[in-house]
């Protein structure tokens, strides 16, 4: 057991991110189970305890009898060096045990800019960064989580992947383990791999070879063990009513970036914006009950005392019973004071109507997303959105009462020039200048943010090669230098991560070298600006021999293999195609939700169906 | 409305959680436990409830006080029941009493919780690292000492403290196995007071108490006034 002394909490910064003993937090006799699970997420306390997957999974493994699941976060930098000066091992904040000495050390994958912090735990940790440096008296390290969809920048570190949503799969493996801890650890290691590789949507990469071609490029990769599939599907779960959601959070003495109650209406959006992987990566879309999410709101308000509920999904207004949920809401916690909210709205009057509703009196901004400034681009990137819609909508909100508006755009979108950039700026001035139009005088704050695009594997821009550095930052300055209008107000993205994501984002195998080097050399929370080191992950593309342009300004051909497909969420490569081909040409694609069958694949291919409870039956049926 | 005053602890578990964190803490505690509370008005609406004087980052207490406000009168044991059954680990609930506002004819109402504040006895503990005759030495030096000052640096300002006219009582010493136990009777104003932890700097770099200043721990036992403990004011 691990304990910290006063002098070193009273050093840090928020110490309650290191002490633990939360209400809600579960604690085993460490000798009672035969399964301990750490479920990690390599950033700080705030932001993993903020996270609807981590806990979710911490209470469908603590529901296991023989399981133990515990946290553990990444300490802040200057704990990290408090614990390396005095050798204070990694530690989880229930038991405070060492995390070396857990079965499994599961990350949850949330975005490439914390690879760094990852190899950087598994170092506190005391344990092999290299997968092949294991030994029998290391945890077993597993991820899962959105960026799953490419693993194999981080192959090498990981001894298996967790393939889409967890529930089930997750109780499958520590089932899988405590048979094969009780039978004697047949095998040993290696032995365990080859039980946990028979499971629908595990994927040990230890068991494939990878080989490349005179070029360079990756040309295959061929399992080498008998049970390593060839192409691994993610896991999906057919039934949201079915399966576990949290009821009892894990309630932090200190506060936390989401602070509120998660209530999750749905999975899956569809409504096939081109350039987002969460679009294609939790298809199709599955509603919960209105019932059922009745149910779960009371039990978490019971359970947590929060005030705050966010209904959240991909987009949430989308969800189809939306209007009476909010209804039943509000009536079944009259008098509580629990207040609601859209973590994001859909541009309609709809939308603005229930936001109106939800936040009676207080108006804090509104956010949308556009996308792109021009229709011409908004159509490539199948965003369905008009700039009447918007208008319609501010409008709608302006009226209301709303005073601030923020949108989010995206900058180097395939086939995007000058015209869609200045466009962005014309379209939030023509909102601000709504405001005046509306009331008749000014007092608005229009908002626009502005990322980088980083094409992302399995969409149907994955073959599209992302601008250089140096030219997002010309168009950045080109938007700037558009907007005339004082009332809008202009935040963008560090172009130096993005062009790094894209890199990491489309990588190999042999990506993994350069995270390798780029932690040793320091890199540490890249996706915080003031800590991300450009220049050591430059030295360390550099000194690995790999040219970082490559990967992400490089435009892969169509019949090119790409190094992620056999780890696939089950979207098709045709259907990736006819979208791409259909962006150049600017055509729209129909939401499969209420439209008909786009033919992703995902439905045959997984065996699952659209939930919608106001879809009419069988007028959608996904084409096999 | 019907207010209560509560006599609440801050656990070892709950150290280093702030002021302002123990405060959001105890709102969720009765939002879980389902007392009719109440609510301030406005856009933003918050539970009813006040704090005595704030403790420091790393400081437990036997002595936190709260008063809040129901919409309906309970009886004692009912929220006294629920209310412990709701709290998180670290925290405790001692006392509970309904605070008996005076009728109008009788005078002046309660005062603020904060206002009632003028002394709290802190026990500190920390390993001893020298002598014992050296640390009761020390003691006695910095008791006998008429003028004692401080130098207070914050990231706002720096100043100096007269320090003994907080002092309500000498220092006390004891001990238990290696450690080193102080007590420490300290007044607290309107316009100021100086914290244990300061005290304990002063003894040991002024003074030479020998003992780790890095393992030291805090308690506040009691927070009265007018002689009295808070809980027994109302
Ligand atoms: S298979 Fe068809 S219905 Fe199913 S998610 Fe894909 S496009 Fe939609």
């Amino acid at each position: 057991m691990i304990k910290l002394e006063p002098e070193i909490l009273q050093a840090v910064e928020k110490p309650a991110r290191y002490t633990g003993h939360e209400l809600n937090a579960v604690h085993k006799d460490w000798d009672e189970v035969d399964c301990h699970f750490a479920l990690a997420m390599a950033d700080t306390y705030e932001v993993g305890m903020s996270n609807l997957g981590l806990k979710i999974l911490y209470e469908v493994l603590n529901n296991r009898q023989d399981t133990a699941c515990e946290r553990v976060y990444a300490p802040w930098t200057d704990m990290e060096a408090i614990m390396r000066e005095r050798s204070i091992p990694l530690f989880s904040l229930e038991s405070f045990t060492e995390i070396k000495k857990f079965d499994f050390l599961g990350f949850t994958l949330q975005y490439e800019m914390i690879y760094s912090n990852i190899l950087n735990m598994l170092d506190l940790a005391g344990i092999p960064i290299w997968t092949k440096d294991r030994s029998d008296v290391d945890p077993f390290i597993v991820g899962g989580g959105p960026t799953v969809y490419n693993t194999e920048p981080i192959a090498d570190f990981f001894d298996f992947f967790i393939l889409g949503e967890g529930e089930e799969v997750i109780s499958e493996v520590a089932k899988t383990f405590v048979k094969w801890k009780r039978e004697g650890k047949p095998g040993g290691r290696k032995g365990f791999l080859k039980e946990v590789a028979k499971l629908e949507g595990i994927y040990v990469p230890s068991f494939y070879n990878v080989k490349y071609n005179e070029k360079g490029y990756f040309s295959s990769i061929e399992p080498k063990e008998p049970e390593a599939r060839a192409k691994i599907y993610k896991r999906v779960i057919k039934d949201l009513d079915s399966v576990h959601f949290v009821e009892k959070p894990v309630m932090p003495y200190i506060g936390i970036v989401h602070d509120r109650i998660m209530l999750e209406l749905f999975r899956g959006c569809t409504r096939g914006c081109r350039f987002c992987q969460a679009g294609t990566s939790y298809r199709p879309i599955r509603e919960r009950s209105r019932e059922y999410l009745r149910e779960l709101a009371r039990k978490l308000v019971d359970s947590s005392g929060y005030n705050e509920m966010s209904l959240t999904s991909l987009s949430s207004a989308d969800y189809s019973c939306l209007g009476e949920l909010v209804d039943d809401l509000f009536a079944d916690f009259e008098g509580e004071k629990v207040s609601f909210s859209l973590p994001s709205l859909r541009i309609d009057s709809f939308s603005i109507d229930l936001a109106h509703k939800m936040q009676q009196v207080r108006k804090s901004g509104l956010t949308f997303a556009p996308e792109a400034g021009t229709q011409r681009l908004r159509d490539v990137i199948n965003k369905g959105v008009t700039e009447e819609n918007l208008m319609t909508a501010v409008e709608a909100a302006f009226k209301q009462g709303w005073k601030q508006v923020k949108l989010y755009f995206m900058m180097g979108l395939p086939t995007e020039t000058d015209e869609d950039i200045v466009g962005i700026a014309r379209l939030a001035e023509k909102v601000a200048r709504k405001y005046k139009e509306v009331k008749g005088k000014w007092g608005v704050t229009v908002t626009i943010s502005v990322s980088c695009f980083v094409p992302k594997p399995h969409t149907p821009f994955q073959w599209f090669g992302q601008l250089p550095k140096d030219e997002f930052e010309r168009r950045q300055r080109l938007l700037k230098d558009s907007i005339t209008e004082r009332a809008v107000k202009f935040h963008y993205h560090d172009a130096r991560v993005s062009v790094l994501e894209g890199a990491i984002s489309r990588g190999d195998r042999r990506i993994s070298q350069v995270i390798y080097q780029a932690w040793k050399d320091g890199a540490k929370f890249d996706g915080w600006t003031d800590l991300f080191k450009e220049d050591v992950w430059h030295e360390a593309f550099r000194k690995c021999g790999i040219d970082m342009k490559e990967y992400s300004e490089r435009t892969r051909d169509f019949d090119e293999p790409l190094p992620w497909e056999h780890t696939t969420p089950g979207v098709s490569k045709d259907f990736l195609k006819r979208e791409w081909n259909k962006a150049v040409a600017e055509q729209l694609t129909e939401d499969c939700r209420r439209g008909k069958c786009s033919g992703c694949g995902v439905c045959p291919s997984l065996k699952v169906d659209i939930v919608d409870w106001k879809r009419k039956e069988g007028e959608v049926k996904a084409n096999v | 409305m019907y207010k209560y005053r509560a006599q609440l602890t801050k656990g070892d578990e709950i150290r280093y959680i702030s002021h302002l964190d123990y405060a959001g803490v105890m709102e969720r505690a009765i939002r879980r436990a389902k007392l009719p509370a109440a609510y301030t008005e406005g856009f933003n609406p918050h539970l009813k409830m006040s704090f005595a004087s704030p403790l420091s980052l790393g400081v437990t207490s036997d002595a936190e006080y709260m008063d809040f406000e129901l919409t309906k009168p309970l009886c004692q044991p009912e929220i006294f029941d629920k209310l412990s059954a709701a709290l998180p680990p670290g925290i405790r609930l001692i006392k509970l009493k309904p605070v008996k506002e005076p009728k109008p004819c009788e005078g002046k109402k309660h005062k603020a919780l904060m206002a009632e504040v003028e002394q709290g006895i802190y026990e500190v503990v920390a390993p001893l690292t020298g002598d014992w005759d050296e640390a009761v030495k020390a003691v006695a030096a910095y008791n006998a000492a008429s003028e004692v000052n401080y130098h207070r640096v914050t990231p706002k300002k720096t100043r100096d403290i007269e320090v003994k006219q907080y002092m309500l009582e000498p220092v006390k010493i004891g001990m238990s196995g290696d450690w080193v136990k102080l007590t420490m009777n300290i007044s607290i104003t309107q316009t100021g007071s100086i914290k244990p932890v300061e005290i304990l700097e002063l003894l040991h770099n002024e003074y030479g108490l020998p003992v780790a200043l890095g393992r030291a721990l805090i308690n506040r036992s009691k927070l009265m006034g007018q002689g009295k403990d808070l809980i027994d004011l109302v």
